[in-house]
C-alpha cells in the first residue's frame, strides 16, 4: 500500500511564509565526532562532513553562521600497559605510572590524528574544535555530550559481529543507549559496494 | 521525479510510539524544514505493521476467531500512524515525502527498504528500554544500527528531568 505526499501544488504565498519561517529556524547543528586511530572513525568523519555539509556549514550568502564541529578523542587509561615493576602490585593509578616515553608517543599519535582530521574538514566552511579526554572512551564521550549540549554525536562502527561485540565491548553500542543526544552510527563501507553513494 | 535520483535517500522508520513521532519531527526540523523547497535528502517514511498472527504470540484453537479482530485493530493503528506522519510533514511544509507501510517485523523491513532504495541514512527512534527489556523484547534501533547497510541515526526523546 503506497501513498504519496504530492510534491506539486505549493502556492507561492505558502512558499514565502515557509522561507521566512525557515530563516528563523535555520539553526545549524552542533555536531560532535568521536575519533580514534581506526580507519572507521576517519571514514565516519568523512561521511559526516560530506552528508551533513548542508546542515552544519556556514553560508556566507545568507549570512548564516555555521554550527560547530567538535572532534573528541579519548585516551583510554592504559592499565594493561603497566609492565610489572619488581613484582609490586601497583597498577591502580594508571595515569601516574605511565612512563614519559609512552606519554610522548601518545601525544604524537594524537597530534597526528587531529592533523589528519582537520585536513578532512578543511575547506568545508565549518568551525572545528578538538577535544582530548582521558578515561574510558564510552563514558567520557557520553559525559562530553552532556557538557557541551551538542545536537548530534557521530561515531564510527567497527561492524563487529554479536559475539565479538559482547567480548570486546562496543563504544557505539554504549553511546547509542546512554548518550543524551541523537547518535549517528556510520557503518564501514561494504567491500563489494553496489551503491553509488 | 527525475531530480530524486541525484539526492541521497533518507529512510525514517515510524511506529505508533511517542519516541518515533519525536524522531520524525527532529529529523524534519533539522534536515528538511530549513531548506525548503530544496531538501538535501529524499525522504522516505516507513511504517512496519506487525503481522496479526505474530502479534498474538500464541497458537491454539481459539486463534481463528481472534485474528480478524487483531488484524483490523492493527490496520487501524497503521492508518493512524500514517495520518499522523503525513500531518507532521504538512505542518513543517515538507512536501515530496514518500510513505510506505509494510507488514512484518520492523527490523527486517527497515533493513530491506534501505537495501532496495540504496538509502544513505536511516533514522529510527528509540524506546529507551533498559538492558533487561532489550534482551527480552529486543530493540529495533539496536538491530538496525548493526545490520543496516547504511549509516543510522538513533533519536532519543529527551526525558524531562524533574
Amino acid at each position: 500500500m503506497e501513498t504519496y505526499v504530492d510534491a506539486t501544488g505549493v502556492d507561492t504565498a505558502a512558499t514565502t511564509t515557509t522561507e521566512t519561517m525557515g530563516k528563523q529556524n535555520k539553526k545549524k547543528l552542533n555536531v560532535m565526532v568521536a575519533m580514534d586511530e581506526s580507519k572507521n572513525s576517519f571514514y565516519a568523519l568523512e561521511w559526516a562532513v560530506e552528508h551533513l555539509r548542508d546542515v552544519i556549514s556556514a553560508e556566507p550568502e545568507t549570512d548564516q553562521p555555521g554550527g560547530l564541529l567538535t572532534l573528541v578523542h579519548v585516551h583510554p587509561t592504559y592499565l594493561q600497559y603497566i609492565y610489572p615493576s619488581g613484582g609490586t602490585a601497583s597498577a591502580v593509578y594508571a595515569t601516574d605510572s605511565v612512563p614519559e616515553s609512552m606519554k610522548k608517543a601518545r601525544e604524537e599519535s594524537t597530534a597526528k590524528l587531529f592533523t589528519r582530521s582537520l585536513e578532512i574538514c578543511r575547506g568545508k566552511m565549518v568551525k572545528t574544535e578538538t577535544m582530548i579526554l582521558e578515561g574510558d572512551p564510552k563514558e567520557m564521550i557520553c559525559q562530553a555530550v552532556e557538557q557541551t549540549h551538542v545536537d548530534l554525536l557521530v561515531v564510527g562502527s567497527r561492524g563487529l559481529g554479536m559475539i565479538k561485540r559482547a567480548f570486546l565491548g562496543s563504544v557505539s553500542d554504549y553511546c547509542a543507549q546512554h548518550a543524551k543526544c541523537p547518535i549517528l552510527i556510520v557503518r564501514p563501507p561494504r567491500e563489494t559496494s553496489t551503491t553509488s553513494k | 521525479m527525475a531530480t530524486g535520483d541525484e539526492k541521497p535517500v533518507m529512510v525514517v522508520g515510524v511506529d505508533e510510539s511517542e519516541q518515533s513521532i519525536y524522531a520524525l519531527e527532529w529529523t524534519l526540523d533539522r534536515f528538511f524544514a530549513p531548506y525548503a523547497p530544496n531538501f538535501p535528502f529524499k525522504l522516505l517514511i516507513i511504517h512496519a505493521k506487525p503481522n496479526a498472527v505474530s502479534a498474538l504470540g500464541f497458537a491454539g484453537p481459539g486463534i481463528v476467531e481472534v485474528v480478524p479482530h487483531v488484524d483490523a485493530d492493527l490496520k487501524h493503528t497503521a492508518a493512524k500512524v500514517v495520518d499522523k506522519a503525513k500531518g507532521i510533514c504538512e505542518s513543517k511544509s515538507v512536501h515530496g515525502a514518500m510513505m510506505e507501510v509494510f507488514e512484518g517485523d520492523a527490523r527486517n523491513i527497515l533493513c530491506e527498504v534501505v537495501d532496495k532504495h540504496h538509502a544513505s541514512l536511516l533514522v529510527v527512534g528509540s524506546h529507551g528500554h533498559g538492558a533487561i527489556k532489550r534482551a527480552v523484547i529486543g530493540s529495533v534501533s539496536d538491530y538496525c544500527a548493526h545490520h543496516a547497510h547504511c549509516s543510522v541515526i538513533i533519536v532519543k526523546k529527551p526525558k524531562i528531568k524533574l
